[in-house]
């Protein structure tokens, strides 16, 4: 069974590189059908994999060292990807998955373009395939197979965490094909209007899943780690932040060279950077150069070809970037105080916001190699990367009604005083009636102040059309992405400065008050799950007429000699009460007393709100006008 | 399982908050810049294991005396070196690398972004057309 998994993936392998030959030749139909029937071979060797996995088959060397017959079925599937050498077979699947789907969709009207762009996605393809059956093969099998499996990290053992890593996937191998336009369209020389329409819709459709794999990634962190936080600044997320940050910054500039056939070579580059900075981040976080709370699965050799690959794929796109710029042509002109002076703004923020988290995640590495040790946190990215980018999110709503070539700057005073107005507003409040320092202040304000002017845009913009069922979709997505940013901001900044932490030792029985709670542990106990057993704690929580039961357990998984921690979340709509159990202390009496972290998170449901009105907004925008911009035009 | 149930219930008192809350907080906003020096990229505000407790104890205490936040820092940075703090420190030339290049990298870019914006205009009339009239 398995033997036809690997077989199916060395076909997908030769099809891959049957797909760039046909593809930089510039034969269309080849070169697609190709890239059609390689992710029909790769899909039966991804099933094949499932099956195994979902059946158990320990003489499978990878599902002996990552499954067990005890777990929940859907861990069985999940765990087919819950591990490098799966992980990397998914990057594989998504990969020639998008060319396949882009063989089948994409009508640019320039079959040789859209050949070479397949053609490069081949390449790209035929690399990760390379990887995978040479240096991190799924496919091996195990005589004598083991009786019993060793088990999954029980950490991923999680719905959330399930389906994190297939979101992720989506958006980093997503810049794949990105990169593969970026390089199609460097070949020929033309990063113009029509490219740039073809090239938004897949930067769209990669940024989309991506979005939605961090905040799973992070709304994971927050409720089974147990630590009442949502984002920790660790390497391994500030990997997925990178590409993330990238990936909005293209999303802006090309949209200058879809409207107006402007910043080409920069649209171009970033589309490359993209996609290295997807390969950084699996180099990251699958290498094990930094040390991360998350770094499930390292090996120094596969981190150094994964390195290879990052230098090969994008050493040759930046040569070919550098041959090439020259020949881009640049748009009509404009002024400094336009729209397209606005989107360079909102690039230059996000490009040294990555730059900085970048420095920041491997400044570590470089002292390391100095003879020093130390540690960048969250203190850094605090007074470094939130200042930066607040200056875009000030900026946001007065320029997002600039026109092109020369915005009305008349009325920027006005802008400005509201904001200043807002700012007052809530300083005032925070030395007033509410205690807010003055920094969440600021950012209360901006939050405000971004929600508002998303508000006024559509307003604006469904005036001038007069009615609003005749606004593009991409309109109604942008608003919704920039009023995301803004719940987003909200519920970041409640959450941090309102966050109250207490740890509290009870014994059963015992109450006491916290964070405006009355908790009250009746009783902790034993219980068994299919692949775990745990200790189970209840406490009844009541606050005016308000009782719930919280049931926070530790479970521990005896496959892996692993414990997790089981938080027990109650939202009350305003807030959530978060309570983990700790270890149980016996005293000098020999009664058993059990600490518990309790948290009470303030509108923490605002940041997941936030991100998932971003990602809706991603998914809006890729629906336009059906409008097909003539060549002439470009 | 009873002897691994046994074993998570640990014989050592139970840590306690100070009585200020003021001062309990300033404790936990250390706690959280201050690395578990036996974890994984974690604070010790976090971690569940024994030297960070110990750790947040001292914090504590040190808090409890009186001393600032920054002599804080200063004693567990001379004590487990700067590895220990998260926010690192801006002396020497790699501090003020680290510190400095995000707002020089802005400076600079905002600089070099102007004056291409500035040569953009060729010809002498630039024309305007708002976002809605583009397509």
């Amino acid at each position: 069974m398995i033997e036809a998994g690997h077989f199916a993936a060395f076909l997908a392998l030769i099809l891959s590189f049957f797909q760039a030959g046909q593809g930089l030749m510039g034969q269309r139909r080849a070169a697609g059908l190709s890239a059609i029937v390689a992710f029909g071979a790769m899909t039966i060797a991804f099933a094949t994999l499932v099956v195994a996995f979902a059946t158990s088959d320990f003489s499978v060397q990878l599902v002996a060292a990552n499954s067990h017959t005890l777990k929940p079925f859907v861990y069985k599937i999940a765990g087919t990807w819950g591990n490098h050498e799966g992980s990397m077979a998914l990057w594989c699947l998504v990969g020639i998955g998008f060319g396949a789907v882009a063989a089948k969709v994409m009508s640019t009207g320039r079959p040789v373009f859209e050949a070479r762009a397949l053609g490069v996605q081949g390449l790209l393809n035929a690399g990760a395939l390379l990887y995978l059956l040479l240096a991190s093969s799924p496919f091996t099998r195990l005589d004598p197979a083991p009786l019993q499996g060793a088990g999954l990290n029980p950490l991923l053992q999680d719905p959330a965490l399930a389906a994190h890593p297939p979101m992720l996937y989506l958006g980093y191998v997503g810049y794949s094909f990105v990169f593969a336009l970026a390089a199609a369209g460097l070949i020929e020389g033309r990063i113009d209007r029509v490219w740039a329409r073809t090239a938004r819709l897949w930067a769209l459709a990669a940024f989309m899943p991506l979005t939605l794999g961090i905040a799973l990634g992070s709304y994971w962190a927050y409720y089974e780690l147990g630590w009442g936080g949502w984002w920790f600044w660790d390497p391994v997320e500030n990997a997925s932040l990178m590409p993330w940050l990238i990936g909005a910054a293209l999303l802006h500039s090309v949209i200058v060279t879809e409207k107006r056939g402007s910043f080409g070579v920069w649209t171009a580059l970033l589309a490359v950077l993209a996609f290295c900075f997807s390969m950084l981040g699996a180099f990251l976080v699958r290498s094990g150069v930094l040390t991360s709370v998350h770094a499930f699965a390292v090996d120094p050799l596969r981190g150094s070809l994964l390195l290879a690959g990052l230098l090969v794929f994008g050493g040759a796109a930046l040569l070919l970037f550098a041959l090439r710029a020259g020949k881009l042509v640049a748009g009509p002109d404009w002024t400094t105080g336009s729209r397209e002076g606005a989107l360079m703004g909102n690039n230059l923020v996000l490009i040294v916001a990555t730059a900085t988290v970048l420095l920041g995640t491997l400044f570590p590495l470089i002292a390391e190699a100095a003879g020093e040790t130390m540690s960048v946190g969250e203190p850094y990215f605090n007074l470094t990367f939130t200042p930066i980018m607040s200056l875009a999110l000030i900026a946001l709503p007065i320029v997002q009604a600039w026109s092109w070539g020369k915005a009305d700057l008349s009325s920027l005073w006005k802008w400005a005083a509201a904001f200043a107005g807002i700012v007052a507003v809530f300083w005032l409040a925070g030395i007033g009636p509410f205690d807010i320092p003055l920094l969440a202040g600021i950012g209360l304000a901006i939050a405000v102040w971004l929600i508002a002017g998303a508000a006024i845009e559509i307003w604006r913009r469904a005036k001038t059309v007069q009615r609003l069922g005749k606004m593009p979709a991409r309109v109604w997505g942008m608003t919704l992405a920039h009023a995301g940013l803004g719940f987003f901001v909200m519920g970041a900044v409640l959450e941090t400065s309102g966050r109250a932490h207490t740890t509290i030792a009870l014994q059963e029985g015992q109450a006491t008050n916290v964070a405006g709670w009355q908790l009250t542990l009746d009783d902790v106990e034993s219980i068994e799950g299919p692949n775990w057993y745990a200790e189970r704690a209840t406490l009844t929580a009541r606050r005016g007429g308000t009782v719930t039961e919280l049931q926070p357990h530790k479970r521990f998984y005896p496959a892996a000699q692993m414990p997790t921690t089981e938080t027990a979340i109650h939202k009350t709509g305003l807030a959530d009460l978060y309570v983990a159990l700790g270890d149980g202390r016996r005293n000098t009496q020999g009664e058993t007393r059990w600490t518990f972290e309790v948290f009470l998170n303030p509108f923490i449901d605002l940041i997941y709100l936030g991100t998932i009105l971003i990602g809706l907004g991603a998914f809006l925008s890729m629906f336009g006008r059906k409008t097909r911009v003539k060549e002439a035009d470009g | 399982m009873k002897a691994i149930l046994a074993s998570l219930i640990v014989l050592f008192a139970a840590e306690g908050p100070l009585a200020d809350p003021q001062e309990e907080a300033r404790a936990q906003d250390l706690m959280r810049e201050i690395r578990c020096v036996a974890c994984e990229n974690e604070p010790i505000s976090n971690s569940g294991s024994d030297i960070a407790a110990d750790m947040r104890e001292r914090v504590r205490a040190m808090v409890a005396e009186g001393q600032t936040d920054q002599e804080i820092r200063t004693w567990f940075a001379e004590r487990y070196g700067d590895f220990v703090l998260f926010r690192p420190p801006s002396r020497g030339i790699g501090g003020f690398l680290l510190w400095g290049a995000p707002f020089i990298f802005l400076l600079a870019g905002g600089v070099l972004a102007f004056v291409i914006s500035r040569n953009r205009r060729t010809s002498g009339r630039v024309e305007a057309v708002a976002p809605e009239d583009s397509n």
